[in-house]
């Protein structure tokens, strides 16, 4: 009996452990690449983001001044599907755990 | 976005084609980006990479499709909202692709200012070079047609 309850205490704490790292924040991080141009970053994040005229040049600039720029956060699946979208576009996007 | 059609210069562009092909080549098994794909989970990686190989393989089809027997006719390019995006991604994927294969002895600087030696390049680094500029400026076109209030480069 002791043992049983024993090993559903730990399978709860398991699950409340997962769930609570799937519900930690990612970032979406775009680094600056040599090669595309200003005016097509704009364009992509307009695009993915719905960012408007102002937000997206905003980003741009820092990816091309500062190196990189953290562009979205929030659950890790939705971080994904982003950074695969930047993909589709040719930008140089990772993702980074908002713990790191 | 309306249908744009764009006369080009055959003496300037028909040169640049080789070069763009052999990129576009390069391109069928190699990303153009560095991948980068989140966490250590091999079939994601897997997966990931061919989805984006597809997606890149077929975007850079359509661009140097455009480039057929009615290009050699007639000088001419056309762009509607069936094309736009994958040339414009297409058009990123040899950018970085010349830049890996031919330029980067070049320098990132000078590219980005445009003060490049071109006397002193071998013919095959300069024709990269011009096909290197001949799609950004496909691009800015593209990009413009689509949004006017994106500030140019």
């Amino acid at each position: 009996m002791r043992v049983t309850e024993a090993s559903s205490r730990e399978s709860t704490q398991q699950a409340t452990a997962t769930e609570t790292k799937l519900q930690d924040v990612w970032r979406v991080v775009v680094l600056n690449d040599p090669v595309n141009l200003m005016s097509y970053v704009v364009m992509v994040f307009k695009k993915v983001f719905g960012f408007d005229e102002t937000k997206a040049r905003q980003h741009m600039l820092e990816v091309h001044e500062q190196g990189r720029s953290v562009v979205w956060s929030g659950l890790r699946e939705q971080a994904e599907a982003y950074v695969f979208t930047l993909h589709q576009w040719h930008l140089n996007a990772v993702l980074e755990s908002d713990k790191s | 976005m309306k249908r744009i059609e764009v006369k080009l210069n055959l003496d300037m562009v028909a040169p640049l084609l080789d070069v763009m092909k052999a990129a576009g080549d390069d391109l069928g098994h190699l990303l153009a980006i560095g991948l980068t794909v989140p966490g250590d989970d091999a079939d994601l990686k897997d997966g990931w990479e061919s989805e984006l190989l597809a997606g890149q393989s077929g975007d850079i089809r359509q661009l140097i499709g455009m480039f057929d027997r009615d290009f050699f006719a007639t000088g001419s390019i056309a762009f509607d909202p069936t094309n736009c995006e994958p040339i414009l991604r297409a058009c990123s994927a040899l950018r970085l692709r010349l830049r890996e294969a031919y330029l980067k002895q070049v320098g990132d600087e000078s590219l980005e200012s445009n003060e490049v030696p071109l006397a002193e390049m071998p013919e095959e680094q300069r024709k990269a070079y011009a096909a290197y500029i001949f799609l950004a400026t496909l691009q800015e076109l593209l990009v413009h047609h689509l949004d006017p209030n994106v500030p140019e480069d």
